[in-house]
């Protein structure tokens, strides 16, 4: 096991980690910013260092300060976190250059899934389904043409960089095609320096379902569960739960396997999610796999009763996995309600500032995960996530049950956040009955009447 | 835990010094005591000075609010403060004389120590021209991004 980890993140998932790096009795190291010398996460940790100002290119994006500070503390591993580093294949690299270990997967395979044409490829060859669409990048508008008689209309044109939802457009009719394809290479160009777009089946009301997968270095894939996280909102995810609702045993069991063998395909080792969009007929298709832990692994674990994190770090460590497929046991139901500072009466915009009294709820089945406390003053150079809470319960209809208490119970003051829009979200009939896809705030929620 | 002292308690205790009134005040807690003197017509010199509560955890690294708590109430002392994160050297090598040394006179831009980051040597120069006041880092520590390493009398002049 390793002596000292530093964790090259903020917020509550640096928190998380922490958390998990002290129950395996190992040492921490935090880095910050200018901005977050108050942060939770650098009280929490052994040590701490300042590695750069507020602004995230100069500091959690800052490589060279970050590596010094491994070298200059003595850290034998650095965990990444979520967002800021955690996909950068250039980073896993030099950290391996630097004889640190990199708690996350191989560079390759971090390269192979940031690369959404290579990773689809290298899916279709696993035999793991994929959109009907281009099979590279589309050069042209007559390259376009012939890809979309694959797809058929609507199609959807994405940055093959993009991500996280940018860097998207539908396409309606072949009339629009000409104009569409040079546009979406323009944005793609200025929004991520790479104009290479692709072109693909769209799929209306689809839900987005996605798969823990647990590698270890010996060759063991484990599949931990489905999540479904198809209440978004500007394809920004909101709510997660599971197991996803509505969903044959028969569809699960194979997106499960899928997802397996997409990570088998590209050598996966350590924690990732395969993400897929899944039909109205539950065919399911694969969109991307993402190579880290996610904000929403907290479902998983209510579920499973396996911690995530500590697995990362003990298969980093070189760990074989304690346990098989067939140990892992889904109890219950789990919901995640993701709190931003943000006020959903006015378009959900940001609301920084000082937060003046911070109760989170407890009780049985209720997780929260934050780095908040009261006087805490949330830096405005970052995202607005302020909390997490994780909601269990046998069944979903006591899940909701339970988040909707806990969230009544949740004292936030100084700022605006989500809390209402979440309460608005499970109190509707189409939520309830478990009806959703990822247009569902969009139609299923009247935002001015909150 | 980290036994950084907190700005907003040397500020606290400014204020409190305003609001009574007092010309010189002192509040000592178990990690931090604090002198305030009042210049005259609302204007704040604070001193504050950390007593030895350093973590283990921080083997010797100078906690970067005690100069800077320093500099902020003096008019004349500018801080030379580390732009990475990497190891502190006064000197070129390790047989060679400082760059330089308390009470030295520097021009802008003379380099007065190196920042060792990924392998590298980083020429660190002053910005402003005037006296060395204090050497507040020990050599061949870790230095954190913004940490004050010199304090310049910038109301010094040569000769």
């Amino acid at each position: 096991m390793f002596r000292k980890v530093l964790v090259a993140n903020r917020g509550e998932i640096a928190v998380r980690v922490i958390r998990a790096c002290h129950e395996l009795g190992v040492r921490t190291v935090a880095v910050y910013s200018e901005a977050d010398r108050s942060s939770l996460h650098v009280k929490m940790a052994d040590e701490a260092f300042c590695i750069g100002p507020a602004p995230t290119t100069g500091s959690y994006l800052n490589i060279p300060n970050i590596m010094s500070t491994a070298e200059l503390l003595g850290v034998d591993a650095i965990h990444p976190g979520y967002g800021f580093l955690a996909e950068n294949p250039r980073f896993a690299e030099i950290v391996a250059d630097c004889k640190i270990t990199f708690i996350g997967p191989p560079p390759k395979a971090i390269e192979v899934m940031g690369d959404k044409a290579a990773a689809r490829e290298q899916m279709q060859r696993a035999g793991v389904p994929v959109i009907p669409g281009s099979h590279g990048p589309v050069a042209s508008e007559r390259e376009a043409r012939d890809a979309a008689r694959l797809t058929g209309y609507p199609l959807i044109m994405k940055a093959a960089a993009g991500g996280g939802g940018r860097g998207m457009r539908v396409v309606h009719t072949p009339q629009d095609l000409p104009a569409a394809v040079q546009t979406a290479q323009q944005e793609a160009q200025a929004a991520f320096g790479d104009g290479r777009v692709y072109v693909e089946k769209y799929i209306a009301e689809p839900r987005h379902v996605e798969v823990q997968i647990l590698a270890d270095r010996h060759g063991t894939v484990l599949n931990l569960g489905e999540r479904d996280c198809s209440i978004q909102r500007r394809h920004q995810k909101l709510i997660e739960e599971a197991p996803p609702p509505r969903l044959r045993e028969r569809t699960l069991v194979a997106m499960g396997r899928a997802a397996v063998r997409a990570a088998q395909a590209i050598g996966y080792v350590n924690a990732g999610t395969v993400e897929f969009l899944v039909d109205m007929h539950e065919n399911f298709y694969f969109m991307e796999m993402n190579t880290r832990i996610q904000v929403e692994h907290p479902v998983t674990e209510m579920v499973t009763g396996v911690d995530l994190v500590k697995e990362q770090i003990r298969v980093a460590a070189g760990e074989r996995l304690a346990f098989g497929q067939r140990d892992i046991e889904w109890r219950g139901h789990a919901l995640e309600c993701r709190i931003n500072a943000e006020d959903p009466r006015h378009n959900f915009r940001p609301s920084p500032g000082t937060i003046t009294t911070f109760t989170p709820p407890g009780g049985t089945g209720i997780r929260v995960d934050t780095h908040c406390y009261p006087g805490y003053a949330i830096p405005p150079h970052y995202d607005s996530l302020v909390a997490k809470v994780i909601a269990w319960g046998r069944d979903r209809h006591e899940a909701i049950g339970r988040m909707r208490r806990a969230l009544l119970e949740f004292d936030i003051g100084g700022i605006q956040t989500t809390i209402p829009f979440h309460l608005k979200v499970l109190d509707n009939g189409f939520f309830r009955r478990g009806e959703i896809y990822t247009d569902f705030v969009q139609r299923r929620i009247e935002l001015d009447t909150l | 835990m980290n036994d950084r002292i907190d700005f907003e308690q040397v500020r606290e205790v400014v204020r409190l010094a305003e609001e009574l009134g007092v010309a010189e005040l002192e509040v000592e807690t178990a990690a931090l005591k604090v002198r305030v003197k009042m210049a005259g017509a609302g204007q704040a010199q604070a001193g504050a000075a950390q007593t030895g509560v350093l973590s283990p955890a921080s083997r010797g690294i100078t906690p970067a609010s005690v100069p800077a708590a320093e500099a902020a109430g003096t008019d004349h002392l500018d801080a030379v403060v580390a732009p990475m994160v990497g190891t502190f050297y006064r000197a070129p090598s390790p047989d060679a004389p400082p760059f330089v040394k308390e009470g030295d006179f520097v021009e802008e831009n003379q380099v007065v120590c190196v920042i060792e980051a990924m392998k590298l040597f980083n020429e660190i120069q002053a910005e402003k021209r005037g006296r060395i006041a204090r050497v507040l880092t020990e050599n061949a520590t870790p230095v954190e991004f913004g940490q004050p390493l010199f304090l310049v009398d910038t109301s010094a002049t040569r000769g």
